[in-house]
């Protein structure tokens, strides 16, 4: 009873204390981030209130959205928003949208941002396009030019063709890391099924299973291991990060599917003779889980970072 | 007489004229790219960019240009990606223009309209506030400029058929001193 009565008694405690721990740590997280206030009023050209205006105001230092609507006096209001940069766009039928890139709102003031929306369809608004210009010299005559930082015209220039190579390294790394991915699911297979293929089973379907297995795991990882050999390499890359590991691997893995349906073979053989797997080819299975790890690792080690 | 006189002046006038009144040269920075992933939060940095600001009648222009490829986020291969999909190789750098008011310089906060080239476009942002801190006659320019993938038409890059955010925030942090 007594120590029934200690354990509520414990657990009430431990719940109290676990409520005060929320509510201080809420308290003290409001005291030092607080929360803003951000509104304003959206005309038109000639000063007349927009109504049923769209306002999207975008962290963008979290990328969170918060959607507001303007009243029937043009007027809008965020409560509670995190202090920080904000990118606000504004969209009304009939007014060309508008983007503002960055509105500080912070823990104190409210924010004010009067806007007015000029009539019309298409996209002009402050964050303005134009299409395919090169990183030309400065146009304004007052203003610095690249030949003033020492960027010579050349330097400035582009090449179509090395992009055209970036792009097909790209392309084909891609299908690479698909293919990667794919070959995964018939190398577990493979694994699993080697549990009745070998040892002192006799059955041959399993072992068919297991060689057939095997075999579409090693087509898959050959043409995965193409995409990889023949991408264009990039003159004058210093190879840094986590592809080292990737590469590294291929040491491991790319002699091991050479080796292991070699091995697999021989033993697959000798097992067909009604013989104990016997010689080299009892290094079938060791062989098979290094270079499955070492294969798992590599398409680890460039698909999560830890 | 009189010609030769007004010849002399508009001789060593001339060039006097067209002079700067003063000139700012980037010292050195710190720009850093953010990219969100479901599975990654990576960050780009580059010091490399390079600055200079001119003066006239109270207003200054500057330029900064940094190139695409001096970005580096510790993994050459998402480097390498992301001069591809920024089609860094045909457009190799990027520059940003702004005029400021000389007496800017002694504000603690700036709000800058700035043109950016980047990716083969030109996009304006308005209003994009920045913090001042001067020490002697250096002046620490920081802020973030908030860029996204859309304004430059970059399509997202996708890792395990998940897209990237939009949003590619760009942390500034400058130093200039007075040329």
């Amino acid at each position: 009873m007594w120590r029934s009565t200690g354990s509520h008694w414990h657990s009430a405690i431990s719940n109290l204390v676990v409520i005060y721990v929320l509510f201080t740590s809420a308290q003290s997280g409001t005291a030092q981030t607080g929360s803003g206030v951000l509104t304003g009023k959206v005309t038109n050209a000639s000063g007349g209130t927009v109504a049923n205006a769209t306002v999207t105001a975008t962290s963008v230092d979290t990328g969170q959205t918060k959607t507001a609507t303007t009243a029937a006096d043009g007027t809008y209001k965020f409560d509670q928003l995190p202090p920080g940069n904000y990118r606000v766009k504004l969209e009304a039928a009939g007014f060309m949208p508008m983007e503002i890139p960055s509105e500080t709102v912070s823990g104190t003031e409210t924010a004010v941002l009067d806007e007015k929306l000029e009539a019309g369809a298409q996209n002009s608004g402050k964050t303005q396009q134009q299409e395919n210009l090169p990183n030309a010299p400065s146009t304004n005559a007052t203003g610095p030019t690249l030949e003033d930082l020492g960027i010579s015209p050349t330097q400035a220039q582009g090449s179509a063709q090395d992009q055209a190579r970036l792009d097909k390294r790209t392309h084909m790394l891609k299908v690479h890391q698909r293919l990667g991915l794919i070959t995964l699911a018939p190398l577990v297979a493979t694994f699993i099924t080697s549990a009745n293929a070998g040892g002192k089973k006799e059955s041959t379907a399993d072992r068919t299973t297991h060689l057939v297995l095997g075999a579409v795991s090693g087509d898959l990882y050959f043409m995965t291991a193409y995409y990889a050999l023949r991408a264009p390499k990039i003159p004058g890359t210093e190879t840094r990060g986590p592809i080292r590991l990737h590469k590294a691997m291929a040491w491991i893995h790319v002699p091991g599917m050479v080796l292991t349906p070699i091995l697999g073979a021989i033993a697959y053989d000798q097992k067909n003779k009604g013989e104990k797997v016997h010689g080299i080819a009892s290094a079938h299975g060791p062989v098979a889980i290094v270079t499955g790890a070492a294969f798992g690792i590599a398409v680890m080690s460039v698909s999560f970072k830890f | 007489m009189h010609k030769r006189i007004l010849i002399v002046l508009l001789l060593f006038g001339i060039p006097a004229f067209g002079a700067p009144d003063s000139q700012w040269i980037l010292e050195q920075s710190t720009l850093t790219y953010h990219v969100s992933h479901p599975l990654h939060q990576s960050e780009g940095v580059s010091h490399a960019a390079k600055g200079k600001g001119v003066c006239h009648s109270g207003e200054c222009d500057f330029l900064i240009a940094v190139a695409v490829k001096s970005f580096d986020s510790g993994d050459s291969n998402r480097d390498l990606h992301m001069i591809q999909v920024t089609r860094g190789a045909q457009f190799p750098l990027v520059t940003v223009r702004t005029r400021l008011p000389e007496a800017a310089a002694t504000s603690a906060t700036i709000h800058a309209d700035m043109e950016i080239q980047f990716a083969g476009q030109t996009v304006q942002y308005k209003q994009v506030a920045f913090q001042l801190v001067t020490e002697g006659n250096k002046t620490q320019i920081s802020g973030t400029i908030p860029a996204s993938l859309t304004d430059f038409k970059i399509e997202p890059p996708t890792l395990l058929a998940m897209p990237v955010k939009n949003e590619i925030p760009i942390r500034v942090e400058m130093t200039w001193r007075p040329q």
